[in-house]
């Protein structure tokens, strides 16, 4: 196949601009790590601005993980972030199955009860008193529960299931399978693609764990980590009363940003396959 | 087949139904209890009264109880590494729980959803605002008639501090004691000598400096990438000079010849804005001015760019900065100045003394829980007791943080554990002597700046009156005089901007208000 030159044109256009693209993202990114890892007077001396470190030293990294508060945080939050996304998908999961079968009764209603929270919802004040009325105020699972389900993703999840052929429930049906069979040896099989989407959403939501955080838990043995990070870089801002603290460099500030959002950085390639086939589900089929 | 799920439905429906009462019921219950608070401060005065007559022998009950206290702040350790909890623990019989936020706003909204769901924590920071809303509101403990049962804490911030925490002459916070400043002109004397030039003693001069940093080379790489001043914002950089104009932080009021003054009607100020317009268009000033937040000046100074910086002591002459700043240039040399002088003398700027560092106040529900009350007061006595408590918060633990040389304090090599104690100093803490004793190196730097004169400015006296919001009013306020000072809006129509100021803006309002408010205080009636 012999491409013309307007198509080789616009290929190398294509490119340019993809290229362009990569390099506004993976930029920020490099001078972040860069930054971690160059000792701070290195970093002053060149202006504050370092893309390729000459001189390495994991030295902030070390601080970080033995002087501060960031191990615990992060073992809270790659708790939330695990049990959060289990109770996360198992809720989803079970709600959207059936209202993605049609002969459920009353389904309309139900559709609309979770449409109606996906517009309006209580607001900040009305939420935190029925957290702390059910005592889960300054508790691991006020940072689980209030949000344990999404409607979005239910609905996202709901028209995945209606778009799986009606024969397949048939004939498990006439196999003799009931529906929990159906459900966790049909449907879930079938439906890897959105729970590893879904599940992508929900984990990067816990380990992004912020707000309820600050709202609901005032004991600082179960801060996540955003909360910590978000101390660490906040420090810069001196007062007159705390003459006495030190200000962490912006190597540890960096340092402290890496640490924090290396894990998703590195799950997300692994689940990218199914996060494209996933985010077009229910655009057509819906 | 369909009267049965039509029947279903019906259940279904039934059972949410139920559901929803549940739910609902128990928000009532919820509900209740919170609003039962507020409505029960009608009758403030009265239970107050009968509990401050009792004696207190609800002090050494023996039971351990959970005090919550939040406020912003940040490097608190976790509870099991945080020595001063486990001491004011033990001192006080109490589970002490402090929590900190790191951002005023998060903690501002973690403050008001606890006090709208009465989860009230026993003892909260708050700004002054706040302390007029809640205690409108009926939410804040009058300590009026406890007064007696906190005369440590009292004594320890002194009776002008205890004033500061009163609405419509009730005391509803205690306030912490008054600090000293800390900024002051930082100029780099290695470029000086460089230049062969004097410390500037005058404005002129203080031109004339920053206009030589800028053009000829101070740093002598053969490259012109330096330039004279910088700061945080226009107030910043230029504060001393407005001082030497006579004239205060623009929007704050103070008494001049006895009268008060508003700094942007004094008439000096015009000419304070000229001056700072010619500084600007030689080129010797951060282009960056206006945008350096936190501590972007700083580093600006560090990596020598700059020359002259208005700053903070803590943030040049600490160890770790001294450290940063070698590192970049072990030649650089930062040496602090007096401020120079102008046609109204030398000011280091202006100094607030209206406002007081922080404030602390007790929700009026803890008036049902007197135990937990003493607990309270027994804290902020406690931690006011020069003797005692006053020392852990300040230095740490004796024999481990510091030692005694008799009655003169001197801290260990550990003393960089205790580096967060501040956040426990609920009543402040005796500033030079604290700053003295924990900065030893530094004692210079902190008296120098401690003595410079300042523009004693009263603006923290005055409540804002209802109708004027200070946020857009500032905002205004801090663009406009931006474009007088570079020049895109000139000096002419420096009234046109007050006008507009009065009337958009409602600044009238806070005029009023101050000159209403500081007259009856007893400023300005010379």
């Amino acid at each position: 196949m012999v491409k013309g030159l307007e198509d080789r044109l616009f290929n190398a256009f294509v490119y340019a601009v993809l290229v362009f693209c990569a390099l506004l993202a993976i930029f920020p990114i490099l001078y972040v790590v860069s930054v971690s890892i160059t000792p701070f007077g290195e970093v002053l001396r060149n202006g504050g601005f370092i893309l390729i470190p000459r001189d390495v030293t994991l030295s902030a990294y070390k601080t970080l993980l033995t002087q501060s508060n960031l191990p615990q945080a992060f073992k809270v939050t790659v708790l939330i972030t695990v049990v959060g996304t289990a109770v996360n998908l198992i809720l989803t999961g079970l709600m959207a199955y059936p209202l993605s079968r049609k002969n459920l009764p009353g389904r309309r209603i139900f559709l609309l009860m979770i449409v109606f929270t996906l517009i309006f919802s209580g607001g900040l004040i009305p939420t935190y008193l029925i957290v702390k009325s059910v005592g889960l105020i300054d508790s691991i699972w006020a940072m689980i529960l209030p949000n344990a389900i999404w409607s979005f993703n239910v609905l996202i999840m709901k028209s995945f299931f209606e778009g799986l052929p009606e024969e397949l429930f048939e004939s498990a049906r006439i196999d003799g399978a009931k529906e929990f069979r159906i459900l966790f040896q049909i449907v879930t099989p079938l439906s890897v693609p959105v729970i590893m989407t879904i599940g992508l959403f929900y984990l990067v939501g816990h380990w992004n764990e912020f707000f309820q955080a600050i709202f609901y838990v005032t004991d600082r043995t179960l801060f996540p980590l955003q909360v910590i990070v978000r101390e660490i870089l906040m420090q810069s801002q001196q007062t007159l009363e705390n003459a006495d603290n030190i200000t962490p460099t912006q190597t540890l500030q960096m340092a402290a940003v890496m640490i924090a959002s290396l894990p998703v950085l590195v799950v997300y390639p692994f689940i990218q396959k199914y996060f494209t086939k996933g985010m077009l589900l229910g655009s057509i089929k819906g | 087949m369909s009267s049965n799920s039509i029947k279903r439905t019906s259940v279904l429906l039934m059972s949410v139904t139920l559901l929803g009462a549940v739910v609902s019921g128990c928000g009532n219950g919820g509900g209740s209890e919170a609003s039962s608070s507020p409505s029960g401060s009608s009758s403030a005065s009265s239970p107050a009264g009968t509990d401050a007559a009792t004696p207190q022998a609800s002090a050494d009950s023996g039971k351990k109880i959970k005090l919550e206290v939040i406020e912003t702040g940040n490097n608190l350790p976790a509870p099991d590494q945080d020595v001063i909890k486990k001491e004011l623990d033990k001192a006080l019989n109490v589970d002490f729980n402090l929590t900190v936020y790191a951002s005023g706003d998060d903690y501002k909204n973690q403050l008001n959803v606890r006090m709208a769901s009465g989860n009230f924590p026993d003892l909260f920071a708050l700004d002054r605002q706040q302390l007029i809303e809640f205690s409108k509101q009926g939410l804040l403990l009058d300590l009026t008639p406890y007064m007696d049962r906190l005369k440590q804490a009292t004594d320890f911030i002194g009776e002008e501090n205890v004033k500061k925490g009163a609405v419509d002459g009730k005391i509803f916070a205690i306030s912490k004691s008054s600090q000293i400043p800390y900024n002051t002109y930082f100029i780099r004397k290695d470029w000086l000598d460089n230049l062969k030039l004097e410390v500037p003693k005058t404005i002129e001069d203080l031109k004339a400096v920053a206009v030589a940093f800028t053009n000829d080379d101070p740093d002598q790489n053969g490259k012109k990438d330096t330039f004279g001043l910088t700061g945080a914002e226009l107030n910043g950089a230029f504060a001393p000079v407005f001082g030497a104009f006579g004239v205060g932080t623009p929007g704050t009021v103070y008494e001049k010849d006895g009268k008060l003054v508003n700094a942007l009607y004094d008439p000096a100020m015009k000419d304070a804005l000229a001056f700072i317009k010619d500084m600007i268009a030689t080129g010797a000033v951060d282009p960056e001015l206006l945008a350096n937040t936190a501590l972007q000046h700083q580093e600006k100074a560090f990596k020598g760019q700059a020359g002259i910086i208005w700053i903070d002591w803590p943030n040049m002459t600490k160890e770790n900065m001294i450290e940063q700043i070698k590192a970049v240039n072990p030649k650089a040399e930062w040496i602090q100045i007096e401020p120079p002088a102008g046609p109204a003398g030398k000011f280091d700027g202006s100094w607030e003394i209206g406002n007081t560092p922080g404030r602390y106040a007790i929700p009026k529900a803890l008036e049902k829980d007197p135990e937990k009350l003493q607990r309270v007061f027994d804290l902020l006595n406690y931690v006011s007791d020069p003797k005692t408590g006053s020392l852990l918060v300040q230095f740490g633990v004796e024999g481990t943080h510091f030692t005694k040389d008799g009655d003169k304090i001197v801290m260990t090599d550990k003393a960089g554990e205790v580096g967060y104690s501040w956040l426990y100093q609920f009543t402040g803490r005796p500033e030079l002597s604290y700053l003295q004793t924990k900065f030893v190196p530094q004692a210079e730097f902190i008296k120098f700046a401690g003595d410079q004169p300042r523009i004693q400015t009263l603006n923290g006296f005055v409540d804002l009156p209802e109708g004027y919001v200070a946020s857009d009013a500032d905002r205004y306020i801090k663009e406009e005089l931006a474009k007088f000072a570079y020049g895109q809006r000139d000096l002419g129509e420096y009234d046109k901007f007050l006008k507009t100021l009065e009337t958009t803006m409602k600044y009238k309002l806070f005029m009023d208000a101050a000159e209403a408010q500081l007259t009856a205080l007893g400023y300005g009636s010379k």
